[in-house]
């Protein structure tokens, strides 16, 4: 079954062209060729691998390590700025206290005793006349300020208490010409001259005293009266 | 034989192996479960809270904070300037046991009182009290580092006495290092007003911050502006290690957008000038209040507008509340013969009168349902519109106003902007009163004609005086340079600053002609006003006041003084008001040397020199 095709061929073959067949047969007719065993030295791939791992990680490690040396550096210099760019508001703060127009005020006509000019005088550079009238330095500035004012609670009215006792005669007579007592109006900085009753009554001017010794007075005629 | 042997034996090895296996099993079981439950838990329930918590954790949120604006004046010397500053916060839960020694060394450190940082180094079931607020960031960072340092101090030496051994030195240095270590600071910017009470009444001060520490503005530009002025947060949010950024960590940033500067039409020095000044004329004159204005005649700019009592915005606690308000803007008056100037303005645009027109005055003028006399006993004069003017006549402005059409005046007053808030920035501003059309009687436009019965703020009446300065064209007054966007959401300023024509050129010349003679020796009722050199035209107003209390006239009287220089060429309009002088002055007396120092120092700053012309000769009376 098989044996006549190739005959066939073969004749068929030889008819055409003997030799390129040949040749095709030829090649086709493998053999097993023996191995070559060609040993690549493993030692430097090894070495070379470790190499690169070795190097790899140490340059990570040491990348890593200089990012954080460097957030480091950061993070205080950042302090740093911060500190000084709050020194530098301070002294900014500072110097805008100084420049403060009260205090140049001040500073001008108390130590270096400065008044407000007067009317100027003009001198025209194109026609080279002088006008305007030389006015007198004006008055001083009033640069006292305004006293703060009390809050209620440091501020408080002052507490009258009708005290119904006996008032000698004499006492009475005497009070509203006591030295010190006329023309004080106020109970706030006169508490250490006192009339020296130890009454606690130190400020209070004379009619209101003398008020009080008629209503104690009454008082007392009132106390007596339903006896 | 073999196999029941086998079964014998197999049971007890077999059992004891199964029971072990099988236990196991279930143990292994439970515990799966446990943590299938816990996986469910994580994972199906919240997820994202877990999630948010695994990123919070290592990661820091920083807030940027916007910086505030400033607000300066029109050379850009701030009025209100914003600077760095920090808070202390105690930890009680570990500053407690050794209160004392840390509220002495605050106290000492940070100007805090004694005994209240003490009770605040005691407060129970606290981990968070305020020990001081807007310090410098200088002062809190040095005296943060220095507890800081006794805090490691403590703990070094703690771990000596650990080393030997002692128990009770230890317990005391470890309790001394926490409470140094219980003091943090927080951001909480200063807010400075370096002039302290300069333009007090009109700049605002910030009160104390809000929990969340926002910005609290009490009062002035700093609350109608506060949004302008404050911007936008931003925040940051990065993880950390041992204090430090992590560099390849995650970490976001969204810019915060600063607060825009506030620039006002203010000029600095000049508004302390005319403070002082308003101070000094209210202290002499015995009164209860006091208004100066400076304008800019060509621009409408407010160059100055002080208020007496003012207050230190440094220190607002020291004064009442009712001086924080800016008078000028928040308290009507009625205006007096100031109005004059405006009525006669009218008449002569009209064309009924000029400033020569005669009149006859009689001592007493019987109107409807009073009569009207002048503050001078005279007998009949013969007076022209310009002497009416220069002595203050009212029966002599009541005769000529009586040329007035119905409506007439009213229109003009409205033209000259009363009755209608100026809209500069200032909070609480009131609109005055223009009696409307239906309560305008003859009787009301006699007194409105030399002005009572009719209420202004002080800048309406700066600005419409300053219309006859500006040729007759009335020029919006402005507080803020360029434009700024309210609170309220009003673009004010000198952008949206608008002009118009209220009278003539000639009406507005006719009646400077007129208000020089006001300032004449001879003629006029204020010499004082006058200034060195320059022509001035002005006018004084001396009005009867209503009380708060009877809400009627009580006696008491407004003083003023209104005017410009120079009187031909005018470039700066002033106008002084003092309420209540117990001293018995008028305008002229009062107000006008006020007025005089004022304008000498504003011409003197701009150096403005004299136009050198001679001065009206109008005459005054007719024979």
């Amino acid at each position: 079954m098989s044996s006549p095709a190739p005959a066939t061929v073969r004749s068929r073959l030889s008819t055409q062209g003997r030799g390129l067949a040949g040749a095709a047969v030829e090649r086709a007719r493998l053999t097993v060729v023996p191995r070559r065993r060609t040993r690549a030295p493993k030692v430097p791939f090894v070495t070379l691998v470790s190499l690169l791992l070795l190097a790899g990680v140490v340059g990570l490690l040491l990348f890593n390590t200089s990012m954080q040396q460097a957030s480091f550096t950061t993070t205080a210099l950042q302090e740093r700025a911060t500190n000084l760019a709050a020194r530098e508001q301070a002294l900014e703060m500072e110097l805008e206290e100084l420049r403060d127009p009260q205090r140049l005020a001040a500073e001008a006509q108390r130590r270096f005793g400065m008044e407000p000019a007067g009317a100027p005088l003009f001198l025209s550079l194109e026609s080279g006349k002088v006008t305007g009238e030389r006015g007198e330095p004006a008055e001083r500035l009033d640069l006292v300020p305004d006293q703060p004012t009390r809050p209620g609670v440091l501020d408080p009215a002052p507490i009258v208490t009708t005290v119904f006792g006996d008032v000698p005669a004499d006492q009475v007579a005497h009070q509203p010409g006591q030295p010190g007592q006329p023309g004080q109006s106020g109970n706030r900085d006169d508490t250490a001259r006192g009339n020296g009753q130890g009454r606690g009554e130190t400020g209070r001017t004379g009619s209101q005293q003398q008020q009080q010794s008629q209503e104690q007075q009454q008082g007392q005629q009132q106390q007596r009266s339903p006896r | 034989m073999s196999r029941t042997r086998q079964q014998r034996l197999r049971p007890r090895t077999r059992g004891s192996s199964d029971v072990r296996m099988r236990s196991g099993f279930i143990l292994i079981a439970i515990v799966l479960s446990f943590f299938g439950a816990r996986l469910v838990q994580l994972q199906g329930l919240d997820p994202r809270e877990y999630a948010a918590m695994a990123a919070a954790d290592g990661s820091v949120t920083v807030t940027l904070p916007a910086e505030r604006g400033d607000i300066l004046d029109r050379n850009g010397e701030p009025l209100a300037d914003s600077a760095a500053g920090l808070m202390v916060i105690a930890d009680p839960a570990l500053t407690a046991p050794r209160a004392t020694e840390l509220a002495k060394f605050l106290s000492t450190r940070l100007a805090v009182d004694y005994f209240r940082t003490l009770e605040r180094l005691r407060v129970e079931d606290s981990r968070y009290q305020y020990i001081a607020r807007q310090v410098p960031a200088r002062i809190v960072s040095t005296v943060i580092d220095e507890a800081r340092a006794r805090a490691s101090d403590a703990a070094e030496q703690a771990l000596e006495a650990e080393r030997d051994g002692d128990e009770e030195a230890l317990a005391e240095l470890e309790e001394i290092a926490d409470a140094y270590n219980g003091l943090s600071t927080e951001r909480d910017p200063v807010r400075v007003y370096p002039a302290g009470d300069v333009a007090a009444n009109l700049v605002g001060f910030l009160g104390t911050p809000n929990p969340d520490g926002s910005a609290k503005p009490s009062a002035g530009f700093e609350s109608m502006f506060n949004s302008y002025l404050a911007g936008t947060d931003g925040e940051t949010s990065y993880q950390v290690g041992a204090g430090n950024k992590i560099p390849l960590g995650d970490s976001t940033i969204v810019e915060p957008t600063d607060g825009r500067d506030l620039v006002t039409t203010i000029d600095r020095d000049l508004q302390f000038f005319t403070q002082r000044i308003v101070r000094q004329t209210v202290r002499q004159s015995g009164g209860e209040s006091g208004i100066g204005v400076v304008m800019d005649t060509r621009t409408g700019d407010i160059l100055a507008l002080a208020d007496d009592p003012t207050y230190d915005l440094n220190k607002p606690d020291e004064a009442s509340e009712d001086d924080y308000k800016s008078r000028a803007m928040t308290d009507v008056y009625e205006p007096g013969s100031v109005e004059k100037v405006l009525t006669v303005a009218g008449l002569i645009d009209a064309g009924k009168v000029t400033n020569r027109t005669r009149l006859l005055v009689p001592g007493r003028l019987d109107r409807q349902d009073r009569s009207i006399g002048d503050y001078f006993d005279h007998g009949l004069l013969r007076l022209t519109l310009a002497g009416v003017i220069a002595k203050s006549s009212n029966i002599g402005t009541v005769l000529a106003a009586d040329k007035f059409e119905d409506g007439q005046l009213r229109d003009y007053l409205t033209r000259f902007g009363l009755g209608q808030r100026t809209n500069i920035g200032v909070g609480g501003e009131t609109a005055g009163l223009l009696p409307d059309d239906s309560m305008w009687t003859s009787q009301t436009q006699d007194r409105i004609a030399f002005g009572q019965s009719l209420s202004v703020n002080a800048v309406q009446m700066t600005a419409a005086v300053n219309t006859i300065a500006n040729d007759g064209v009335r020029i919006d007054p402005s507080l803020i340079k360029g434009s700024a966007t309210t609170d309220e959401g009003t673009e004010v300023g000198t952008d949206v600053a608008t002009t118009r024509r209220v009278v003539s050129d000639d009406a507005a010349h006719q009646t400077m002609l007129m208000m020089e003679r006001v300032l004449d020796p001879e003629e006029g009722v204020a010499p004082g006003a006058a200034v060195p050199g320059y022509r001035v035209a002005g006018k004084t107003g001396t009005a009867q006041r209503v009380g708060e209390e009877c809400g009627c006239y009580d006696g008491t009287f407004t003083v003023s003084f209104a005017g410009f220089a120079p009187a031909d060429d005018p470039r700066f309009t002033v106008y002084v008001v003092v309420q209540d002088p117990t001293n018995g002055g008028g305008g002229g007396s009062v107000a006008g040397p006020a007025f005089s120092r004022i304008m000498s120092y504003a011409l003197r700053r701009y150096a403005v020199p004299p136009t050198g012309t001679p001065a009206s000769r109008l005459p005054v009376e007719w024979r």
